[in-house]
């Protein structure tokens, strides 16, 4: 038994940590999520596409990197503690649904998206309420798709979105016209949500069996890289906060020697490294052993938004008026962690994923 | 990464599973629901019960094999605790001794102390307690008063211990007491003392459950012979502090199986009731599940890295916390769901079959206090793993 990663993703991890550190410091990447309209660093994008970052959890012999989930979650929980901004988790969702699509078409998509030429993403979501009809309304007749999709995050950049029909999954690629997007202004400014109108051209995938297979194993790898990215959130939120408390002073010394202060520091600790085990004990399972991959991702995903929810909460509260000003980055953590908790797959169906694989 | 089980677990496994189907008579649960158990009988339950362990072998295993052990890692350790649990099996009654005196006998004991105690300390034949508490030192427990004076090569005791557990059945216990008044830490030693003599007056204290398993012992110049003084006189705070990390890792899996056990039987019971497709009912009883499994995975980390020979990182120092703090949650969440059934105590009428939710309600009341508090986890944490300052 072993818990570390292997010597090749521990590796991977501490490169992405140090070109996330040069290349992505969080003033740089407050100033893309801020003001920048694409919400993203397009040129990063591409450098990462170029060290294989984009096809990390797609297999060697499809054209990845095949580091597995493991590997994808040791990525992703160093973006999350950079708060990197981005549709870095979108991508490789978009990618796990075009592995599994069996037209040549699929396999081109997923090559540009893997090399960087195209932002490929999903889009699916038709309900306000969160509860998605069990059959899309989106309609694909002769070629064309129409209907419309909402919170597709950074859906006015895509290059191509896959857009699940009453007919199955479609390929959708960017009109000359550009999209007919509406931008969705969210809690989280970083996260660019957009709502599509289709009325476009566009070419089957799969028939609509095989269209709920592939978003079901896309929405787990989301699901999973969602929780990875809290964990890194999580991290990186506690350090911020302890090392504020040990600098501010009141009643003559630092805030941080306050035991009430401790032990809720103590706690947002536990609620970090309980989330850790959860999440890498979810990913070993995704790669070694399927039959529990499913429940374990959404324990990991209930567990992380829950406890990345309370964490950034104390991040805020521990910074006092200045953790409520525009200008100190607690928000950030805030405003990333709660848009994952509610974006892919919220904690109310990882809760009931939990029962159903109990067969309760 | 790796966190599956060598075949070799495996095969141990199945082992312990056959060897426990084949001895175990009535699963512990039953042996508490029989009214002919009294607190007494039970103990002798519990007594039988570790004997056939110490036969099987399955006790100190990871000791030194002419102590009893058979060599072997914490990880098939784990496994048999885990097993235990999973089958309902009795606990042993000399989880204090075996647990926290024999690694302190077998790291810091004499030759003859092991000899002498540890065989019996096995076969169930001696119980110990542990005679740290008192009514003036819990947490900070090296402001204990209890004292020590040399009386030729011998010691006599004379103070006051508290909150023993299993005090009430014991025939040993071993003291934390003072030779030196003044110097805190360094005036401590380590003691191995008979209950059964003048001087020594164990007194059960009825608990909140209404059950008496830990009492209260006086000593008023008991006898500690020269011999039963464990390490060098000033050595007992190092001996008391160190002991706890010998067994960590062990039950990295126990708490987790013991909840699935619980968890089973509650959603039994709404099942019963009748209210398992309730929303908020559901809801409640997903987040058991789920917090469950991350104290699995949380016990799967620290149980790797032990077996990976690293030593145990941030995850043995939550451990504790997420196990006493989740069964609290646990057990108020079964009162609360499954109605007012649960609140009957086992042999009540009308009292539902398999679990006494009222009696684990209490019991979990002691989880977050007994071990170090839970405050005293949380300064732990701060102080030793975050480095935060002190004022
Ligand atoms: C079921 C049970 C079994 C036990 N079995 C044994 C046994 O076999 N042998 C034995 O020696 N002892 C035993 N104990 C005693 C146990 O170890 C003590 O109760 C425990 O150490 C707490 O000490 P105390 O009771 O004196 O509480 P106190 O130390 O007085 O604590 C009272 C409250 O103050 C808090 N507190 C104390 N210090 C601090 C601090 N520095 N910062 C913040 N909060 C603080 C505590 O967390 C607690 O909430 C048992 C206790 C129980 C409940």
């Amino acid at each position: 038994m072993q818990f570390n990663l292997d010597e090749d993703r521990a590796l991977l991890k501490q490169s992405t940590r140090e070109l996330l550190e040069s290349e992505s410091p969080l003033t740089d990447a407050r100033a893309i999520m801020e003001d920048s309209s694409e919400g993203y660093d397009k040129a990063l994008y591409a450098n990462l596409a170029e060290l294989g970052y984009m096809g990390l959890a797609v297999p060697e012999e499809e054209g990845g990197s095949g580091v597995g989930a493991i590997g994808l979650v040791a990525v992703l929980e160093e973006l999350g503690r950079a708060a990197f901004p981005g549709p870095f988790l979108d991508m490789a969702m978009a990618a796990e649904v075009l592995r599994g699509v069996k037209e040549p078409e699929g396999a081109e998509w997923l090559r540009r998206l893997v090399a960087g030429e195209a932002l490929v993403l999903i889009a699916n979501s038709e309900s306000l309420s969160g509860d998605e009809p069990i059959e899309p309304n989106t309609h694909f007749e002769d070629g064309r798709v129409t209907g419309s999709k909402h919170f597709v995050p950074f859906g006015a950049q895509a290059d191509a979105m896959l857009v699940s029909t009453d007919a199955g999954l479609v390929v959708v690629p960017k009109p000359d016209a550009g999209w007919n997007a509406d931008l969705l202004e969210a809690l989280d400014h970083a996260q660019r949500l957009a709502s599509i109108d289709f009325d476009a051209s566009c070419t089957q995938l799969t028939d609509s069996g095989t269209a709920a297979t592939l978003l079901e194993s896309a929405h787990q790898l989301g699901a999973l890289g969602a929780a990875a990215l809290m964990l890194g959130l999580m991290e990186r939120t506690l350090e911020m906060t302890l090392s504020y408390t040990m600098e501010r002073q009141a009643f003559g010394a630092p805030i941080a020697t306050f035991q009430v202060l401790q032990h809720r520091q103590a706690d947002m600790f536990i609620h970090t490294e309980s989330t850790r085990a959860a999440v890498y004990r979810a990913a070993w399972a995704a790669d070694h052993d399927p039959d529990s991959a499913s429940r374990l991702i959404a324990v990991a995903k209930a567990a992380a938004g829950d406890a990345g929810r309370w964490v950034a909460g104390q991040s805020i509260q521990l910074h006092g008026g200045v953790g409520y000003t525009w200008e100190y980055d607690p928000h950030i953590y805030l405003k990333r962690i709660k848009t994952l908790e509610q974006f892919y797959g919220t904690t109310r169906s990882q809760l009931e994923k939990v029962l159903q694989a109990a067969r309760i | 990464m790796d966190l599956q089980f060598t075949p070799q677990h495996e095969k141990f496994r199945s082992e312990v599973r056959g060897w426990i189907d084949a001895n175990l008579e009535r699963r512990w649960t039953e042996e508490l629901r029989d009214p002919a158990n009294g607190e007494n009988e039970l103990v002798e339950v519990r007594r039988s019960w570790q004997a056939k362990l110490n036969e099987a072998g399955y006790l100190g295993m990871d000791w030194p094999e002419e102590w009893g052990g058979r060599g072997a890692t914490v990880v098939e350790k784990a496994i048999f605790l885990e097993e235990s649990l999973r089958a309902d099996s009795p606990p042993i009654p000399n989880f204090l001794g075996i647990g926290l005196l024999g690694p302190a006998l077998i790291h810091h004991g004499t030759e003859d102390q092991r000899r002498r105690f540890i065989p019996k300390m096995l076969s169930g034949e001696e119980i110990w307690c542990q005679g740290f508490s008192e009514p003036a030192a819990g947490s900070d427990l090296a402001s204990l008063r209890c004292r020590a004076e040399p009386d030729g090569e011998d010691w006599r005791i004379t103070g006051q211990k508290v909150w023993t557990t299993f005090g009430p059945w014991a025939d040993w216990i071993f003291v934390l007491a003072r030779t030196d008044m003044d110097d805190r830490h360094g005036g401590i030693s380590f003691f191995l003392v008979p209950l059964d003599q003048e001087g020594c007056d164990v007194r059960p204290l009825l608990q909140i459950s209404g059950e008496s398993e830990f009492g209260e012992v006086f000593f008023d110049g008991a006898l500690a012979k020269g011999e039963h003084l464990v390490g060098k006189i000033g050595e007992g705070w190092r001996i008391a502090m160190t002991v706890l990390s010998y067994e960590r890792g062990a039950s990295a899996l126990t708490d987790p199986a013991r909840n699935d056990v619980f968890l089973a039987d509650l959603v039994e019971g709404l099942r019963e009731n009748g209210t398992l497709h309730l929303p908020d009912v559901r809801e409640k009883l997903a987040r058991l599940f789920v917090q469950n499994e991350v104290i699995r995975a949380n016990g799967y980390r620290t149980l790797a890295t032990l077996a990976s020979g690293s030593a145990p990182g941030p995850e043995s120092s939550i451990e504790k916390l997420l196990w006493s703090e989740y069964a609290q949650k646990q057990s108020e969440t079964a009162l609360e769901l499954l109605g007012p059934r649960a609140h009957l105590r086992l042999r009540s009428p009308l009292a539902r079959t398999e679990m006494d939710w009222a009696r684990e309600f209490l019991w979990d009341r002691a989880g977050t206090i007994y071990s170090g508090s839970s405050e005293i986890q949380r300064n732990i944490i701060s102080k030793r793993v975050l480095n935060l300052p002190t004022s």
